[in-house]
Formats: C-alpha cells, structure tokens, sequence
C-alpha cells in the first residue's frame, strides 16, 4: 500500500494541475490557452511524426554535456577535496569562474565554436561542471579524517581508497548538484535552441509560436516538461539505490 | 615485536608546534597484550597512529618484527576509537574490508566470516548498515574484521569506552576470548585502570606535557580467570590508581 501511496499522490497532482489547466482555459477563452483535451489530441496526433526527433536531439545534447561534465568535474572535485595542494591552486580559478552568468557567453561561444551542436553541449556542460567539482569537492572534505585510518592501517592504495571512501562519501552530494543543474540545463538548452538549428524541442516551441499553432507549441512544453520528469526521477532512482546506507 | 626506540612526535599547527610525544621507548613482545593507560591528550592516539602507520613524521625509531611500519607489508589490524566502519558499506563488505584490501579474500573466506560472526554474536547481520546497530555492535563487526585478517599486530584505541559499564565488561571478555585464540601482539589504549588490568599483561603509565611514559608495571594478574570480582583485583587496582594519580600530578 506504501509503496503505491507516492505514486497515487502523483497522480493525484497531475490531476489537479490538468483540471485547472482545463477550467483557466474553460474561462479565458483564448486561443493562447487551449484547453488541456485538444493538446493531448494534437500531442498523440503529431509526436511520432515531428515531436519525436526533436526530443531525441534535446536528449542527446542534455546527455552529452551531463556526461562530459561529470568526466570533467567528477576528478577535478575529488583531487580538489583530497589533496588540499590541488585545492589552493584550483579554487581561485573555480570561484572566479563560477559566479559568470554562463548563459551570457552563449554569443562568444557560438562564435568561436559555431551555432551548430558543439555550443549547445559546451554551454550544457558549463552549467552542469561547476556544481559538480563544488559539490564532490565539499562531500569529500566533511569526509572525517578517522575515516581513512583503517584503510592507511591496511596500506590501501590511492585506488582503493577511492573506491572505498571518496566515491561511496561524495556520491550523495554529487547526484544533489547534477539535480540542481539539470534544472538550470533544460531552461538554457532551450534558449539554446532557438539558435542555427532546425532540430530541439526549444526549436520546435518557437517555431509552433511563430506559425501561430498553439496547439503544437503546448504539446511541445509537454514533452520538454516530460523530459525534465523522466530525468528527475531517473536520478531519484539511482540515489535510492546507491545512497541506501544514508536513508538508515 | 612492536618497538619504539626515542619515539618524539610533533604537530604543527598554525605556526605553533606542540610535542605530542617525548622520548618514548616501549618494546611489546610477541605475543602479548600491552595496555597503555594515560589521562586524555597525553599522546595516547598519537602513538597508535604511529604503530599503525598513519603518522609518518616522527622522530626515533619505530618498528613491527624488525621491520621498519610498513602497512603495504604488514598485517595492521587497527581499531580507532569511533570503530572505524564505514558508513556506506554493510556489515558483511566492512569485515571483509580487510581482506579485501590483502587481496586475500577467497571464497572460502565466507565460512570464516560466519563462523567469528556467530562467535561475536552478530549473526544475521550481514546486510545492516552501521548506523542501524547499537554501539556494542559496531564494535563486534570491528572485531571481527580485525581477527578475521589475522593481524601481525593488533592496535586497539579506547576500544571499549564508549560503551555502557555491562556491555564494557562483556566485550571485554569477547575480546578476551578472541586474543586468546590468535594470540596476536597488542597495543591496548585505555583510561580505565580495571580495563588496563584485566587485559594488559604489561601496562605502561603515560603522563601528558609533553607525553612520556612514567612507569611500566607488570601485571601478575594477567589472565588469571575472572579476577574482576576477586579482592587482589581491587588491591592491585588501588596501587594502580596510586602510582597513576602520583605520576599524573607531578607532571
Ligand atoms: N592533528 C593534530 N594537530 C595538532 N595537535 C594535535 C593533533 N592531534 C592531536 N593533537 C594534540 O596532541 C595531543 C595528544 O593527542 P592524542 O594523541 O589524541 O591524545 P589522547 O589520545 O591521549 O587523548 C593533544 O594535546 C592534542 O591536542
Ligand atoms: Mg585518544
């Protein structure tokens, strides 16, 4: 019953979010708020035919920058947080870098790396790599040094003592800011998106816009909301089932 | 063998050095149990770090068998004051943590851990966390890493103080039980004399300012039963706390 419990109250809150959709529009009457009905029909009418690939390009350039940025940020933070040499040499440099606003590099970006995929998943990347080395850099700082003595006692390697404590110690910290930044990521990829590309569901929301079908265009922000849903709760998952021993 | 020859340990600490320990020289023979009893921040976890290989900088000499401490080659078996589990990891990976880590484990090595399980009482508690025992429990699974490694040394720090006066004595004679079995060379460090006395076959006296040892007594009492509730006990007790509040006070 438990187990069912959250998933009922989800459903539950669609609900409620589909039937004030559906009375807002039931009042105002205006084409630029259609009534919740129509854009699931047109949403199963046209998905396959042209939604479909520009989610997948969306998707494809969300997972590109997520996982170059973890490649990047995900060593970057651990020799940060464990050899404080690194960290005096590296932290100036981050916290400099950090607070830039990187949607406002987008133009130097598409200039120098063109308007095609390269910007769109350097600019996901950007987003996402930040929070990352903060993020493992501080989970393995709190890390208490009495952690480590029985592993040094043993004579682990550097190796094993990454496996056995800095991974398991920061990973909760870390699925926390790729949380954080995927929100941020999804608004920017679809700025992002409204730039020299005819594929992306930023795309295909301006373009529904600009030819007047509002119909399109919500069925548009259902998928792009749809995949925002999916990847939460795909990173939901893996905390549940990696971060087992914290819920303890 | 553990050995410390003029063993000197410094920490720096923002532009101010303060001498841990001072020209200590202490030899523990295969074999046996040696309990350190000293007052709170004599040094106490300062010189099981250095027996365990975690403090590197030191002065004097220091060794294990000969040997100059070496983790990679040695068998360390060390238990730090909070346990040393890790919090990620449940009690069946955190006692073979040791092996693991040896590259010794084999698949046979499962009987192994159910057998000094079900001696530690801790049996059917392979897949808990942690933070999901009491703290006696912690200890066990701490234990039976440590033995199921088969230690060349066994360094134990406060081992048994963080736990209520009932469940001290018992995991004192688990553990007692245990050593006597493997017989392994142990550094003991504790602050409660009864606890010195009935498991340290040699027990030296530490005094803080800087650390130094101030007497090493040895213990007739030494495995002798179960001489906690027999009156040569609380005599030897009496002299103990003598010796100790007069070594304590001069320093
Ligand atoms: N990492 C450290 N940096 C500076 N001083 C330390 C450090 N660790 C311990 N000390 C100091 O060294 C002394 C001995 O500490 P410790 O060995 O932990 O004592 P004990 O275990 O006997 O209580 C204490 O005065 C303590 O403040
Ligand atoms: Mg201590």
């Amino acid at each position: 019953m438990k187990k069912y419990g959250v998933v009922g109250w989800y459903f539950f809150a669609i609900a409620v979010l589909f039937v004030t959709w559906w009375f807002i529009s039931m009042i105002v009457r205006l084409p630029i708020v259609p009534s919740p009905v129509l854009v699931f029909q047109t949403l199963l009418a046209v998905f396959i035919k042209s939604i479909a690939i520009h989610s997948l390009y969306s998707l494809w350039r969300i997972a590109a920058g997520l996982v170059i940025a973890v490649f990047v940020g995900f060593p970057l933070g651990v020799l940060m947080g464990y050899f404080p040499s690194t960290d005096r040499f590296l932290a100036p440099i981050v916290y400099l870098t950090y607070p830039v606003p990187k949607i406002a590099l987008l133009p130097i970006l598409m200039l120098l790396c063109g308007v095609g995929e390269a910007s769109k998943i350097i600019m996901i990347f950007l987003i996402i790599v930040f929070q990352v080395i903060i993020a493992v850099r501080d989970g393995i700082r709190i890390i208490p040094k009495e952690t480590y003595y029985p592993l040094y006692s043993l004579g682990a390697s550097f190796k094993e003592i990454f496996f056995e404590v800095l991974w398991p110690a920061s990973l909760p910290k870390f699925i926390t800011a790729i949380r954080v930044a995927l929100a941020t990521a999804i608004s920017v990829l679809f700025f992002t998106e409204t730039f020299g590309t005819q594929y992306g569901m930023g795309y295909f929301i301006m373009d529904a816009w600009l030819r007047v079908n509002y119909l399109e265009m919500y069925s548009g922000i259902m998928v792009l909301s749809f995949i925002g849903l999916i990847l939460f709760a795909v990173i939901d998952i893996v905390e549940k089932y990696a971060c087992q021993w914290q819920y303890k | 063998m553990i050995e410390a020859l003029d063993l000197t340990v410094r920490y720096r600490s923002q532009n101010e050095i303060h001498v841990a320990l001072k020209n200590v020289s202490l030899t523990v023979p295969t074999g046996m149990i040696c309990a350190v009893i000293g007052p709170s921040g004599c040094g106490k976890s300062t010189l099981l770090k250095v027996f365990a290989g975690i403090i590197h900088k030191y002065e004097g000499k220091v060794s294990i068998d000969g040997e100059p401490v070496t983790p990679a080659k040695q068998k360390i078996g060390f238990i730090p004051q909070n346990y040393g589990l890790l919090p990620w990891r449940n009690v069946e990976e955190n006692i073979f943590l040791g092996l693991k880590i040896k590259n010794t484990k084999r698949k046979t090595e499962r009987n192994a851990l159910l057998a000094i399980m079900h001696q530690l009482g801790i049996d059917g508690l392979e897949r808990r966390y942690p933070g999901e025992l009491s703290g006696g429990q912690q200890q066990r699974v701490s234990l039976a890493r440590t033995f199921l490694l088969k230690p060349d040394v066994l360094l134990m720090d406060e081992p048994f103080s963080a736990l209520d006066a009932i469940t001290r004595e018992e995991m004192q004679d688990v553990f007692f039980a245990l050593w006597q079995q493997y017989e392994v060379t142990t550094v003991l460090v504790t602050h409660y004399v009864e606890e010195a006395l009935y498991l340290g076959q040699k027990i030296v006296i530490l005094s803080a300012n800087p650390g130094h040892i101030d007497a090493i007594v040895d213990n007739p009492l030494f495995g002798s039963g179960d001489i906690r509730r027999k009156p040569e006990f609380f005599k030897m007790g009496l002299e103990l706390r003598n010796l100790i509040k007069r070594s304590w006070n001069q320093s």
